[in-house]
């Protein structure tokens, strides 16, 4: 389905579209808040309350400003920080690290997540140390980038340039897989 | 924008198209970058293929959501969905065209034979590719790294320009602040250079014992009122000029021990350096 039938089906309320749309992004935005939330439980609860909240505020989508797909994942990186300041719980314990993450989809019970798992770790071994700490702060933890640089005392330019370094990265080696 | 003009790869590498799309800029920003997008198109590209990474990226680190949390989004939006009332228009099928092919056995063997020399070839330059273009993400991130340097040594080298543009460009008279004369660091030895005009003061340290962390030097102004503080003193900056508060009259300068964080009337038994105005 092309974005915009896809857009136009959403603006609908067509059942068959937001069908679709679950289908096709669920793993995605369910991944984006994972990342963030470790608490399985919580985690669902917010990827529900992101979810209904993309269908029904789908009006304020503006198209000019960005495609879907970063909208949908900035709605449920929102509502996950949100969740985790609202239930104070300190970044030190935000969540785990990538390694923690990496293993925890390893030791998932699904096959499918277990492959996958061992993908992102080959992913994450393919950065360097500093490129791997920006990915695992601002990616893994939801830290801001201006957060990062306050709080380590990294140039704010330097955190720039090593998130994008960081995600050429991935991509290349997203590309490769 | 500093330049009207903005270089486009150096926008791209500029990390804001990542930050765009983690939905961390502010409104300014953003429509900076919808802006930038619309009028170049290469930007617009590469803001297309991060989104594409960054889906691929959550795909593959993603996980599915329980069942359970599926029926409950759909029975939230039970009475919000609809079915359609106008079917989208199916495509009619097309008819697939089959061309009649002779069968002409030597070119055949001629044309496999030719496929598998070729598919060799592909696969060599493609593993030589795969190495070139490791290097090349691996010099791009080197490369962004030493622009970023530059750009901060650029920086404090203007701001040391400026500095020196105003003492050659001012009318600056130069205090020797020294320490002989006390028994605190006999050897110390601060220049004051003041416009007394624009009443601009910056002081360059020569030599000055370093401080445990619990005190600070602190610069004086003796004038008609009494000692006024107009600054700390770095004295880890040898050389380089630190500008001080603005001062009218002073018939004298001179630091003092001082807490952390300076006082509000100096510490006379800790006088480190007093130089008076010739």
């Amino acid at each position: 389905m092309e974005e915009k039938e896809l857009i136009q089906g959403l603006l609908e309320r067509d059942r068959k579209t937001v069908e679709y749309l679950y289908e096709k992004y669920s793993r995605a935005l369910f991944g984006v808040i994972l990342r963030i939330i470790s608490d399985r439980d919580l985690a669902e609860e917010v990827f529900h309350d992101a979810f209904v909240k993309i269908t029904q505020k789908i009006d304020s989508y503006d198209e000019s400003k960005g495609r879907l797909y970063t909208w949908m994942a900035n709605i449920c990186r929102n509502s996950a920080i949100d969740k985790l300041r609202s239930k104070e719980i300190s970044q030190s314990s935000k969540t785990n690290t990538i390694d923690d993450f990496v293993y925890g989809l390893e030791g998932g019970a699904q096959t499918q997540e277990k492959v996958d798992g061992i993908g992102v770790k080959d992913l994450m071994n393919q950065l360097n140390t500093d490129q791997k700490f920006i990915i695992e702060y601002i990616y893994f933890q939801g830290y801001t980038h201006s957060e990062i640089a306050e709080e380590f005392d990294i140039p704010l330019g330097t955190v720039k340039s090593r998130l994008r370094a960081a995600l050429q990265v991935l991509k290349k080696n997203i590309e490769r897989i | 924008m500093k330049e009207f003009s903005v270089n486009i790869q150096e926008y791209i590498e500029s990390g804001k198209l990542e930050l765009f799309l983690l939905g961390e800029l502010n409104e300014r920003e953003r429509e900076e970058v919808i802006a930038m997008a619309k009028a170049h198109p290469e930007i617009q590209q590469e803001l297309d293929s991060l989104e594409e990474a960054m889906f691929s990226l959550d795909e593959l680190t993603g996980v599915e959501p329980s069942l359970q949390t599926k029926e409950k989004i759909f029975a939230t939006l039970d009475g919000d969905l609809q079915e359609r009332k106008i079917p989208t228009p199916t495509a009619a099928p097309k008819e697939t065209k089959t061309v009649k092919m002779t069968p002409w056995k030597p070119f055949a063997v001629a044309a496999s034979l030719v496929a598998v020399l070729a598919s060799a070839a592909a696969i060599y330059f493609a593993g030589k590719f795969y190495e070139t273009d490791q290097k090349f993400v691996a010099l791009q991130q080197e490369q962004a790294v030493l622009a970023d340097n530059l750009n901060q040594v650029k920086q404090e080298f203007e701001q040391t320009d400026s500095r020196l543009d105003r003492l050659v460009a001012g009318d600056f008279r130069r205090i020797e602040m020294m320490g002989e004369s006390f028994d605190m660091q006999k050897d110390a030895k601060v220049d004051v250079f003041w416009d007394q005009s624009q009443q601009e003061v910056f002081i360059a340290v020569n030599r000055l014992n370093s401080l445990s962390a619990s005190f600070d030097y602190q610069l004086w102004a003796i004038g008609p009122e009494g000692p006024v503080g107009i600054g700390i003193v770095d004295p880890s900056q040898p050389f380089s000029l630190q500008q001080m508060s603005a001062v009218a009259e002073a018939g004298a300068f001179a630091i003092t021990i001082e807490p952390k964080g300076g006082s509000e009337s100096p510490t006379l038994e800790k006088l480190v350096v007093l130089g008076e105005v010739a």
